[in-house]
């Protein structure tokens, strides 16, 4: 094994000469020779061998450990970590080649170099003779659009013999394994003495190439039949990169019968394809006409003064035809000099596929124009330099981790578009330089062959690939959590919904009018196809012109692809032949967006100033919006253009917008559709409150208003005179940490939150009791003060109660201030002492052990009540003003969580900082900027989480921004600030020790199954203790299964409505109840349909005179439920809606009970006294679970509600 | 469909079968009529309060005096004998007094000891009867009753709440009885502790004629604080490390040559062990399938 190992490293050692046509046929010998070599040096190999994990064979312990410790200072220099580069090292034998797949395809290569080397020379002909000789023969001729003119034409097309090399990646040893195949690029280029000089013009070179690929066609498939391979092998015409100019043959084997896959030549099984690329011999035509803003494609024009629009794509097109061997050399010079070359460009490749980007031209949509090849010459340009100066960017000696950070950087942190270039030399003669000027296109100029590499790139696949580079560099400075598979192998494409945050579906009438400006509102004359070559590419500018103008700073990048785009044609067909429409080669267009939500939901799209004159800046923006378009003054006496759009509860602006100026730019016929979007807004409870349809789903308002209202009661309360002064009065409610559910509407008292908590805490004072019944009853004392001070002073506007408390166990004599605002809000104090801590903790330590996980339990309760929820809702508070879709994406999980009768067994604080994940700890995704994103975001996270080996660690600090800074010195400085803010690199092992002890002591997590740490609980337990094994491992199936869903049958109105169905099913038995009075409407919950048939006559105007009549519009069900819970404890599993007027039917009168036996209760068992279970005799010593009798006793227990009660 | 209860009449371990008929329930499907077994056994104990008692075991939903007096009385009447209850003791049916969090803060509120608390399994209870005649008479109705009346099993009446037992959770507290209750138990707590620091002053005065103050559950809270927190189940997975002591502070760790050479062998021998630490971390990776990249 590893002497083919060596053979292959050795491989690469062959000279660039070898790959072509003179050596290509004895490298097999050669392979032979240096295997015998090798195989004689292997063993003085092996002491050097320290990273493949064998046992160290060298000659003493001492020597070893000297070798070692050499190795591990290497490493912590070279590499981030020791562990990074173990890392790396790993996956890098992970995705190597099979040698055995190497060996199969090269003698396939030898093969096909020996048939093409067969293929008979041609003589002259005129494209008339040559289109006569393929009549009636299988192969036609690839003509690029448009077809050349037989009769006008007076050049002759031939073919002789190529010259043949393998080129790319598979000729460089930097290619890896891929499940889906890699292709092997061979370049044929023709002879010089076939072209004239002037061929680069009007096609006529490329003509020629099509005539010589499909005489080459023809004479291989006639070879290949000779040979017999024709079972297996498949030939096939292809676009290289999905350039339109460049047609190539494909060949690869298909499967195929028994008899077939005999053959020696047949590669099916690597998987491999291979490339048949022709090519232009180097310097044939003078580069300098082909620069970029040169035209070659002379047509006939009406004004002669006018000049020709340049021809860029088709430029390109013929001189990269020309510059292949002339980058191999290059590429292959820079990697005989730089040992880790190869490794780094398999890191290139692998971080540019996890993140869709390719080499494909970006030019008809897609992240493309960006892909190995690009990264390569990348590299190579900063290994000779790159800086202002031509200073080096990289060294020769740098490890692979540096020399891919190194280029991460640049690509993040130096413009190559707007306000620079790079300029290198492929002849390594001088070195690279920066310069500070941007021809506002991609550019990394290569001054010897004149070809600028990333011609293919769009701008915006460009500000894409920064972006990702920026995510990516600060994840590699990231010292506190290991980002490796976040950068390496996650692949973000899987599900179009979770990278993108919007996505819209552009569908152009079918058409058989035979025009295709009737499709679009714009012309498609000549100077647009010299220019766009094609429809697709023009077609593709014009949309990314006209959202980028439309949508401006409200998305921050976009994407436009092209959907059904065909990249393969037969070698019996001329070109592509689309089946959806005559003219595009498509079926639809998506516009994918990430989203900016800071901007994206303002109102007014503003323009130029307007003045007198009208500037062409205001003639733009006029002629753009139309009708839209209007003048406005603004605050600061300005008046501008500007375009005012009005938001919804169920669609972003952005909708609107994209509707509007698609159909006045594009083509009015088109449709958008987003089927995704609205169904998810819509899912978020309405809340009753004025305008609320035409609210947008990032406003908090309604949040604000019961901010405001406590505020005024804050006031109050610390102006009263009290025996004891008020230390601070805390709100912890979910509502002040824009998470509730349902949105705060005054007096929807129905809704669960309603009532918002308060912590109170009183100056610390000695006196308090030593004792927990006597402690609540003197807080209950102090509170009676209050509420005899607000009755006295403002009785009139505020009314106050008092209830118990049950949400600390075991503690019933907690007793809770409530107070009624005027403005329609409801608030709950409690009481926090400094003894109070003390107290829970000397129960623990005073209780017997039996009794002790119980006490623990009821401190745990007390800490989240008490004291971590006043830090919780800071914390919360403070950054949602960052994430602006947390708000939304959270209460559409809670909803979610209780469609699914899950949020009654998990606390509000849990699901929050599960929900949080997406954004605070978002690598390698962006911040979720939709509610669908976020919310799919949580499901695709716990789906995966394995949360018996990984805690969750929270970094609960604001998004830090990455702003292109140009000195190291600056972002370090950053660095720097964000470390301090965040969790520090000690409070993150600590942390993770803390989990690691948790798990030493419950390896299986059957006690505690989620471990959410933050800097806040560095504990990981707070919130998670006490949550039974089935519901985590219910929620984490049903992530699962919801991802599934998705992933099989995208995200359409079907599939989300599954993903709030609950799959009542799989619960023992199912008892339904409904309520006497409906709940919805007093939860402050309207419909869409309803809003608009009611107007505002059914807002809810105030509480009952009698505040005892509020409690029959409370949810009897909830106390049903727990009671149940509390009898059954040890044999069932009780779970039902928490919310009945969001989850329980269009009146919110429906509730379900659901239960779980616990599976050790499905068995038979031994009687015993304390078994606490309601049990019968099986015979006089074994009893089994009764169930006859608890479904009796559940029955009866909720008789007044019950309706239906379903078991198996 | 189940007609006759299961014919075991008592356990290996000597307990009743007391079988009870299930009522008809409106939502029910008839397939699930069945009974209810309740296991009785003559309780023994020591304790005054406890005499004359039978355990029982697994007591239907909802169950109090009146309706167990009621049904005893009718599998009495069966055997033609009465017996009186006086108490059914213990039954907690939701565990809402298992924990007194009261007695386990303080001695003050709760005459007896925590440790000395009464108390039988969830779902048990001790019902008490007026003399032993009662207990017998009641005891043999039992048996008689589990043995031979198959035919005739009493059915059982679940005490069902109402959707106002429900819902009167939410309802508020009368103030004035709010207020009264917090009266009478703070003069109650008041009075006690005012006991108790008499009492301790005047029992415990040392040889010098010191005199201790402080009862077990010490009243200065940083005393307590540190003796109890290490009860702190959050921090119960941390690792602790005692902080550097006021003598290690002050020691210089580079004065002789021998401290240094020391300390970078350390460190030399801290980063081997965790390269080796990291390469067994990614073995252990590996193992589990973490490097590929196409999953």
């Amino acid at each position: 094994m590893s002497t083919l190992k060596r053979r292959v490293s050795e491989l690469s050692e062959i000279e660039p000469e070898t790959l072509s046509k003179r050596k290509f046929n004895d490298s097999r010998e050669e392979n032979d020779k240096i295997e015998e070599q090798h195989s004689e040096s292997e063993g003085s190999d092996d002491e050097n061998n320290y990273d493949d994990g064998k046992p160290h064979s060298g000659p003493t312990a001492a020597n070893t450990a000297a070798q070692d410790i050499q190795i591990v200072r290497e490493t912590a220099e070279l590499f981030k970590s020791n562990i990074f580069k173990l890392q790396i090292d790993e996956l890098l034998q992970q995705v190597k080649l099979k040698d055995s797949h190497i060996l199969k395809v090269e003698k396939f290569l030898h093969m096909l170099h020996d048939m093409i080397n067969e293929v008979p020379e041609w003589e002259e002909k005129s494209l008339a003779e040559a289109d006569a000789f393929f009549k009636g023969k299988i192969v036609t001729i690839p003509f690029v659009d448009p077809k050349p003119d037989f009769a006008h034409t007076n050049y002759k097309v031939d073919y002789k013999t190529p010259d043949i090399s393998l080129i790319g990646s598979f000729a460089l040893k930097a290619g890896i394994h891929q499940p889906s195949g890699s292709t092997i690029d061979v370049l044929l280029t023709m002879p010089a003495k076939l072209f004239e000089k002037k061929d680069f013009l009007n096609f006529r070179c490329l003509h020629k190439r099509s005539v010589y690929l499909a005489y080459l066609t023809h004479y291989l498939t006639i070879l290949i039949k000779k040979k017999n391979l024709d079972d297996f092998l498949q030939l096939e015409y292809s676009y290289l990169n999905g350039d339109r100019l460049l047609p190539i043959l494909k060949l690869y084997c298909k499967p195929s019968h028994s008899e077939a896959t005999k053959s020696e030549y047949n590669f099916y099984k690597t998987k491999f394809s291979i490339n048949l690329i022709i090519g232009f011999p180097y310097k044939i035509f003078d580069p300098k006409k082909l620069l970029p803003n040169r035209n070659c494609i002379r047509v006939a024009q009406e004004g002669k003064d006018v000049p020709l629009p340049a021809t860029p794509l088709y430029n390109f097109a013929v001189l990269s035809s020309t510059t292949y061997e002339a980058f191999l050399k290059f590429l292959y010079k820079t990697k005989k000099q730089t040992e880790s070359f190869k490794e780094a460009a398999k890191l290139g490749r692998l971080w540019l596929q996890q993140r869709g980007f390719s080499s494909d031209v970006a030019h008809s949509g897609g992240l493309g124009g960006f892909g190995t090849f690009e990264f390569m010459v990348l590299m190579s340009a900063l290994l000779n330099g790159g800086g202002i100066n031509g200073n080096k960017i990289l060294l020769h000696g740098f490890s692979s981790y540096q020399l891919f950070k190194g280029i991460i950087k640049i690509l993040a942190t130096t413009d190559f578009c707007s306000t620079g270039h790079l300029e290198f030399h492929s002849d390594t003669s001088s070195p690279s330089k920066y310069f500070e000027e941007g021809f506002q296109t991609p550019t990394l100029y290569d001054k010897t062959t004149k070809v600028n590499i990333l011609s293919k790139m769009s701008i915006s696949s460009y500000e894409m690939l920064k972006m990702y580079a920026q995510e990516t560099l600060l994840m590699l400075n990231n010292v506190v959590q290991d980002q490796f598979s976040n950068v390496f192998l996650t692949n973000i494409n899987k599900i179009n919904n979770i990278k993108y945050d919007f996505i819209y579906d552009i569908h152009l009438p079918a058409t058989g009018k035979g025009d295709p400006e009737s499709l679009l509102n714009s012309r498609f004359g000549p100077m647009e196809k010299i220019k766009f070559i094609t429809l697709e590419n023009f077609f593709v500018n014009k949309i990314a012109n006209v959202v980028k103008f439309a949508l401006g700073d409200r998305v921050k990048y976009f994407e436009v692809e092209l959907i059904g785009r065909k990249n393969t044609f037969p070698i019996t067909k001329r070109k592509v032949y689309s089946n959806f429409s005559s003219h595009l080669n498509l079926e639809s267009v998506k516009i994918k967006i990430l989203n900016n939500p800071s901007e994206s939901e303002k109102l007014v799209t503003k323009g130029p100033i307007h003045s007198e004159e009208p500037s062409p800046e205001a003639v733009a923006f006029k002629t753009f919006w139309g009708s839209k378009s209007s003048l406005r003054r603004f605050k600061d006496g300005s008046i501008s253009h500007c375009c005012v759009w009005t938001t919804s509860f169920s669609e972003p602006i952005i909708s609107a917008i994209l509707d509007y100026s698609l159909k006045k730019h594009i083509s009015e016929q088109l449709s958008i559709e987003n089927g995704t979007t609205r169904y998810f807004q819509d899912l978020l409870p309405l809340p009753n409150l004025p305008g609320c349809s035409k609210t947008s789903v990032l406003s908090l308002t309604s949040y604000y208003s019961i901010k405001k209202s406590f505020d005024d009661l804050y006031r109050l309360i610390f102006e009263t005179e009290l025996p004891l002064s008020v230390k601070s009065i805390l709100p912890v409610g979910t509502a002040f940490r824009y998470t509730s559910l349902c949105q705060p509407v005054p007096f929807a008292y129905s809704d669960p939150d309603f009532f918002q908590e308060v912590i109170l805490e009183f100056e610390t004072s000695p006196k308090w009791p030593d004792e927990i019944t006597s402690l609540e009853k003197s807080k209950a004392a102090l509170l009676l003060k209050i509420q005899a001070e607000l009755d006295s002073k403002y009785g009139d506007k505020y009314k106050t109660f008092f209830t118990r408390d049950e949400s600390i166990p075991n503690n019933l004599e907690i007793t809770l201030l409530n107070i009624l605002t005027p403005e329609g809000y409801g608030f709950k104090i409690r009481v926090l002492t400094e003894r109070d801590e003390i107290l829970y903790l000397r129960a623990i330590s005073n209780a017997r052990d039996e009794l002790k996980p119980e006490l623990e339990r009821t401190f745990l309760k007390f800490t989240a009540k008490y004291l971590a929820s006043i830090r919780h809702t800071r914390t919360i508070e403070n950054i949602s003003h960052f994430y602006q879709f947390y708000s939304p994406v959270v209460r559409l999980f809670k909803k979610w969580l209780d469609a699914h009768l899950l949020l009654g067994h998990l606390n509000d604080e849990l699901v929050e900082l599960l929900a949080m994940k997406p954004f605070a700890n978002y690598a390698p995704y962006a911040i979720p900027g939709s509610v669908e994103n976020g919310f799919l975001k949580i499901l695709q996270f716990i789906s995966g989480w394995n949360w018996k080996d990984e805690p969750l660690i929270l970094d609960l600090t604001r998004p830090d921004d990455f702003t292109s800074t140009d000195g190291e010195s600056e972002l370090d400085a950053k660095t720097m600030k964000k470390l301090s803010e965040g969790l520090s690199l000690s409070q993150y092992k600590g942390i993770q020790s803390n989990f690691r002890s948790l798990r030493n002591g419950d390896p299986n997590g059957l006690h505690l199954q989620f471990f959410v740490a933050s800097k806040n609980d560095p504990s990981g337990i707070l919130y998670s203790s006490g949550i039974p094994l089935p519901i985590a491992t219910r929620l984490t199936a049903l992530a699962k299964v919801a991802l599934n869903l998705i992933k099989t049958h995208g995200v359409n109105k079907q599939t989300i409505d599954l993903l709030f169905t609950p799959a009542l099913k799989d619960y023992d038995f199912v008892v339904t109840l409904k309520t006497p009075v409906p709940l919805k409407s007093s939860s402050g919950i309207i419909k869409q349909s309803e809003f608009k048939n009611l107007a505002n006559g059914q807002l809810l105007s105030g509480f009952p005179a009698d505040i005892s009549q509020m409690m029959d519009k409370m949810d009897p069900t909830f106390h049903l439920v727990k009671y149940l819970n509390l009898k059954y404890r040890n044999t069932i599993i009780f779970s039902s809606h928490r919310y009945i007027g969001v989850s329980g039917g269009d009146r919110g009168d429906k509730n379900v009970v659901t239960g779980l036996i616990k599976p050790l209760f499905k068995k038979d068992q031994k009687f015993r006294v304390n078994m606490d279970c309601n049990v019968e005799p099986v015979d006089d010593q074994i009893v089994k679970l009764n169930k006859d009798a608890i479904f009796h006793e559940i029955a009866a227990f909720a008789r007044d509600l019950v309706v239906k009660f379903e078991s198996e | 469909m189940v007609d006759k209860p299961v014919a075991i009449e008592t356990m290996k371990n000597g307990f009743l079968v007391v079988p009870f008929k299930l009522p008809q329930s409106a939502v029910l499907k008839s397939s699930h009529t069945g009974f209810h077994y309740t296991f009785v056994k003559k309780h023994q104990s020591k304790l005054e309060t406890e005499q004359n008692s039978l355990f029982i075991v697994n007591i239907p939903l909802l169950t109090h005096l009146d309706n167990v007096k009621n049904v005893f009385n009718k599998i009495c009447s069966q055997s033609d004998t009465v017996s009186h209850i006086e108490d059914l003791m213990y039954n907690d049916e939701f565990g809402l007094q298992e924990v007194d969090l009261s007695a386990l803060t303080s001695d003050l509120m709760s005459p007896e000891k925590a440790s000395e608390v009464r108390y039988t399994p969830r779902n048990t209870a001790l019902l008490k009867f007026l003399d032993k005649a009662s207990l017998d008479n009641c005891w043999d109705a039992l048996r008689k009753y589990t043995a031979d009346s198959r035919d005739s099993l009493i059915e059982w009446e679940y005490q069902s709440p109402t959707v106002a037992t429900f819902i009167n959770f939410y309802k508020p507290i009368d103030v004035e009885h709010l207020k009264e209750d917090i009266y009478t138990h703070m003069k109650i707590f008041q009075q006690r502790e005012q006991e108790s620091k008499e009492a301790a002053q005047s029992s415990i005065v040392d040889e010098d004629g010191f005199t201790l103050v402080v009862g077990h559950n010490t009243k200065s809270l940083n005393s307590i604080r540190k003796k109890i927190l290490n009860k702190n189940p959050l921090s119960k997975h941390e690792n602790k490390q005692a902080p550097p002591s006021a003598v290690d502070k002050k020691v210089k760790k580079d004065f002789y040559r021998f401290q240094i050479r020391e300390r970078k062998k350390l460190e030399i021998n801290q980063l081997l062990t965790k390269f080796k630490e990291d390469q067994e971390q990614i073995k252990v990776m590996k193992a589990k399938r973490k490097f590929n990249p196409y999953t």
